[in-house]
């Protein structure tokens, strides 16, 4: 296209008429932006945005059955009969396990380790009768009062739409793998209406890295699907946000506070999936049929026994809780039922989310140890919607360990950014006790229960990666000079013990020398001469200390000594690395 | 062979499609093709499910109307609760669900409903009256009274003048219990502006500006009311009242003698007569009496005011004013004004009457003080004491 473009432009010159400005008439012609637009790269970002629109259309609907699947399941009131709140939780049950051993057997399971399996495993295929399986199993669950969440349901119908377009567009294997991520994120936007979390929890948690072209796939996704959301749904907040302020700079004491029991309650939730779920699948396959109903019959006799805020998502409860409507105690043991609750649908293989639970569990949390601490030192203005708000965070941040996400996620919902200390405070004590009393984020836990080996993101980040400077030796022999003579530089050599020697150029850049060559010179009668013009390696590459240790790998095979030279001043030498430190490096760090 | 040759050709020209329908700008119209047909059908989904729930929203609030009218507030709790399923930010559900549980005495939940009302709209009358009640109840005086405020100002839906009138009564009986009282007579003034004729609101005004220690407002709104309403007992007694305050007894004793008239059986009327017809009789500054009739009540008042100090042992010293430097006790002053205090040497002595009506006076004011209120004679004394502070023949 390129070399057409210049011999366009070339004959119009000749017309008379400036290159330059032909050529841009020639580039912005109307066939070449059409052809532009389905480059792969362009076209990608293009369906991006299809892919949010389709996702968010269908976490449109899949909301309405849920709300449908509520209303004819449980009734349409908020005292629901204890007939009902038995029955329709363990027949639903029954159902699902049907439906999932016979039709839709991928739908157990975390929808984000599937799409992460689908980017590193799959080349980014998701089956659509995954989608429909999830969307049909998690809808019945989620609205028969299983105490599980829409979000990571939606996540994955997103992912498999994606994964079906790019399937039908032909999309090249490295597109295909990223393609998943993309619906991910489209999908848990438009469940969560909050693009910016979405965003980074796919970055965060699936991913794993950030690059131009990713982030601006996931955005378009992620924003098209909230407009959709918000089109049909409207742009109203999950939550009704109370005023959120924080008068008393001590109160960060009593944020810690939630954060350590946040973090005490993450472990609990999460050694309690990391021991059940694997029980519960080494039950005779049989059981597996009735495992979810028996799971819905103890949900429904929480409800029955006084706390039927348990079922479902149970988002009206967080609302409530955010507003003081239930005494500190009586949270406190909705935070403990509904862990129970979760636990029991989760680990009983009903489709649906930990998302939605997690949130209640942090707000029951949050506004209970709110709630407490005003008890017991009234002198604090605590709102116990703040902490409710906080609260949130902190068991995204202990239990899904995705401490950036739990940060943002709070701000995007509560839309008020003077609570984000508290909110860093608070997440970061749960996730260091998180992270110190289970070592296994609960998706990598999972992802082994269920067989696999997928990259673990939180590993990823914190992985130590070796630098040049690990591997860097200090200059055993003299540094020439260009300068000096070659006769000169045969002498530094008597006191050399290494055959090969640094070349310190002028003004600026290295080369290197060995004793042969220097005779070979010598003996040629060039001794008086001097070095640098001399020189067979006119310059060599050199390296920086913070530099990944990898990057040394591309020139230690040519060049047996590599210098590295401060960012400062290039001409100073900090040390050199050669093929053996390196390898003898990677050696030591593989052994541990 | 032709057969052959027709499949063949049109087995090339249905690849040739699927290669057409291949081609991504192809593609991408079909995609949006698609995306507008499910755009479609989810709209008019979303149609249905949006109908469905503002039918069940609308017949949950109607459930809880009839209970919050009958009184029944957990039900119509429960009702407006499920109302709010389908309609989470409905302002009518959550204002009627604050009135249930204010109903059912839940006040921190009312209230963070109440607050959250107040934020989408600070101009609702209804809001920032039971806003104005929890914060009373509370005892958050200042937040109560700016409530108040806000709801007396506010936007009512229907007969805000009465709403307005209904506000504002509330704000002054708070100010009242609180003794604020001349906060409570601005507001006073504020709303006998906004009264009619109606002899009932006049009255209720008179009696809170006497309850407000604002008596001159207070006869002032009975008397308007007599003009409409000229037999009423009641207002007749408030108007007394409101005289008496005012040391005016001449009036006092007019309305409340027509009330009595009309309300035998008013005995605070009846006692309050008693005491402004003695204050009259009793008064020796009043005019248009002989000089023997005025040595007569004074002689009359020096005797009264013996006997009280015969009832009511006063400490030494005179604390209850007088002149300075007086080192006697009331009692020894008394005494030694005593065998003055006769016909012959008052009419001599025209300073000798001021003399001993200001023993009278300080005697009073003492046994006031110390002995507890004073009754018959002495209350008129003491009455007579006041409304003549500072007067001399």
């Amino acid at each position: 296209m390129s070399l057409q473009a210049d011999s366009e432009s070339k004959v119009l010159a000749d017309h008379g008429e400036p290159p330059r400005a032909t050529a841009w008439i020639y580039e912005h012609s109307p066939r070449n932006v059409w052809r532009a637009v389905f480059r792969e790269d362009n076209f990608f970002l293009v369906l991006s945005v299809f892919i949010g629109v389709l996702s968010g259309l269908a976490v449109v609907c899949f909301r309405y059955a849920i709300d449908w699947a509520r209303l004819y399941l449980l009734g349409t009131g908020v005292v629901l009969t204890p007939l009902r709140l038995l029955l329709a939780p363990t027949l639903a049950g029954l159902v699902i396990a049907v439906l999932v051993i016979h039709f839709f057997p991928r739908t157990r399971g975390s929808g984000v380790n599937q799409t992460k399996a689908a980017l590193y495993i799959y080349n980014g295929q998701i089956p659509f009768r995954t989608a429909i399986g999830k969307f049909i199993t998690a809808a019945l669950a989620i609205g028969s009062g299983h105490s599980l969440g829409p979000e990571d349901p939606s996540l994955q119908i997103g992912a498999s739409l994606a994964s079906v377009l790019g399937r039908k567009m032909r999309l090249s294997r490295d597109r295909m793998r990223l393609i998943a991520p993309v619906g991910a994120a489209a999908g848990l936007a438009a469940a969560f209406n909050a693009p910016i979390s979405a965003v980074l929890f796919v970055i965060e948690e699936v991913i794993g890295r950030w690059t131009a072209g990713i982030l601006g796939s996931v955005v378009l996704s992620a924003i098209s699907s909230v407009v959709v959301m918000r089109w049909f749904l409207g742009s109203e907040s999950m939550f009704r946000i109370p005023a959120v302020e924080m008068t008393q700079p001590s109160e960060l004491i009593a944020y810690a506070v939630l954060g350590v029991v946040g973090g005490i309650a993450s472990v609990v939730f999460a050694s309690g999936i990391g021991i059940l779920r694997p029980a519960f699948k080494g039950l005779p396959r049989w059981t597996q049929y009735f495992q979810p109903a028996i799971a819905g019959l103890l949900i429904g006799i929480i409800a029955v026994l006084g706390a039927p805020q348990v079922m479902g998502a149970g988002y009206e409860y967080i609302d409530q809780a955010m507003h003081g409507q239930f005494t500190w105690q009586f949270l406190a043991i909705l935070a403990g039922l509904k862990i129970v609750a979760t636990l029991l649908s989760f680990v009983s293989g009903t489709p649906g989310g930990m998302f939605a639970p997690t949130l209640f569990i942090g707000a029951m949390l949050g506004a209970a140890v709110g709630g407490a601490e005003r008890y017991m030192f009234p002198y604090l203005t605590i709102s116990p919607g703040t902490y409710a708000l906080v609260g949130m965070g902190v068991l995204f941040a202990g239990f899904l360990r995705v401490p950036m996400t739990s940060v943002f996620m709070v701000l995007e919902v509560s839309g008020n950014y003077s609570i984000i200390v508290p909110v860093i405070v608070a997440n970061t004590f749960s996730y260091v006790i998180s992270r110190g009393l289970q070592p296994i984020p609960i998706f990598d836990m999972l992802t082994r229960q269920d067989g696999l080996e997928l990259p673990s993101m939180e590993e990823l980040r914190e992985e130590d990666i070796l630098q040049v400077e690990d591997a860097m030796q200090p200059v055993e022999g003299p540094v020439l000079d260009a300068e000096e003579t070659v006769e000169k530089a045969l002498q530094h050599f008597d006191g050399s013990r290494g055959e090969d020697l640094l070349v310190r150029l002028s003004p600026s850049g290295w080369s290197t020398v060995t004793r042969d060559q220097l005779r070979a010179l010598a003996s040629d009668g060039k001794g008086t001469a001097k070095l640098g013009p001399l020189l067979l390696v006119a310059r060599i590459p050199y390296l920086h200390p913070d530099l990944p240790l990898e990057t040394a790998l591309r020139y230690i095979e040519r060049w047996p000594l590599v210098p590295v030279v401060s960012r400062a001043n290039f001409q100073q030498l900090e040390g050199v690395v050669s093929q053996r430190s390196v390898l003898d490096r990677y050696r030591e760090f593989g052994e541990g | 062979m032709p057969e052959v040759q027709e499949q063949k050709a049109s087995g090339e020209r249905l690849s040739r499609v699927r290669l057409y329908l291949r081609r991504r700008p192809v593609m991408l119209v079909l995609l949006t093709a698609l995306t507008v047909v499910f755009f479609v059908f989810v709209a008019a989904l979303s149609r249905a499910y949006k109908d469905q729930q503002t039918a069940l929203g609308n017949r949950w609030f109607e459930r809880g109307v009839a209970d919050l009218s009958g009184k029944r507030y957990q039900a119509a709790v429960t009702d407006f609760r499920a109302a709010l399923l389908y309609s989470r930010d409905n302002y009518t559900y959550q204002l009627n669900l604050a009135e249930a549980l204010l109903g059912m005495n839940r006040r921190a939940e009312a209230s963070a409903y109440l607050l959250n009302l107040w934020d989408r709209q600070p101009e609702d009358g209804l809001v920032n009256l039971e806003l104005a009640r929890i914060a009373a109840q509370k005892g958050q005086m200042q937040q109560a009274v700016r409530y108040y405020h806000d709801a007396v100002y506010a936007v009512w839906p229907s007969q805000k003048e009465i709403q307005r009138w209904e506000a504002r009564l509330e704000l002054i009986e708070l100010l009242l219990r609180s003794n604020a009282k001349a906060q409570a007579q601005a507001e006073l003034i504020g709303l006998s502006e906004n009264a009619d004729e109606d002899p009932g609101q006049l009255n209720l005004l008179g009696d809170l500006f006497m309850r407000a220690d604002d008596y001159a407002h207070a006869l002032a709104e009975y008397r308007s009311s007599l003009k409409v309403d000229p037999h009423n007992a009641k207002t007749l007694a408030g108007a007394g009242y409101a005289a008496y305050e005012l040391q005016q007894y001449s009036l006092a004793e007019h309305y409340l003698q027509d009330a009595i008239k009309r309300d035998p059986g008013d005995k605070d009327s009846a006692e309050r007569l008693k005491t402004a017809e003695m204050v009259l009789r009793m008064d020796p500054y009043q005019r248009q009496i002989s000089e023997t009739e005025r040595v007569r009540l004074v002689i009359g008042a020096f005797n009264t005011a013996g006997e009280r100090l015969q009832h009511c042992a006063l400490p030494s010293g005179d604390v209850a004013g007088g002149e300075a430097g007086q080192g006697e006790s009331l009692d020894d002053q008394w005494s030694a004004l005593k065998p003055q205090i006769t016909k012959r040497d008052l009419q001599r002595s025209s300073g000798l009457a001021d003399q001993a009506m200001d023993l009278v006076f300080r005697i009073e004011r003492q046994a006031s003080l110390s002995c507890g209120a004073p009754t018959g004679p002495d209350l008129a004394l003491l009455l007579i004491s006041k409304l003549r502070e500072g007067n001399r023949f």
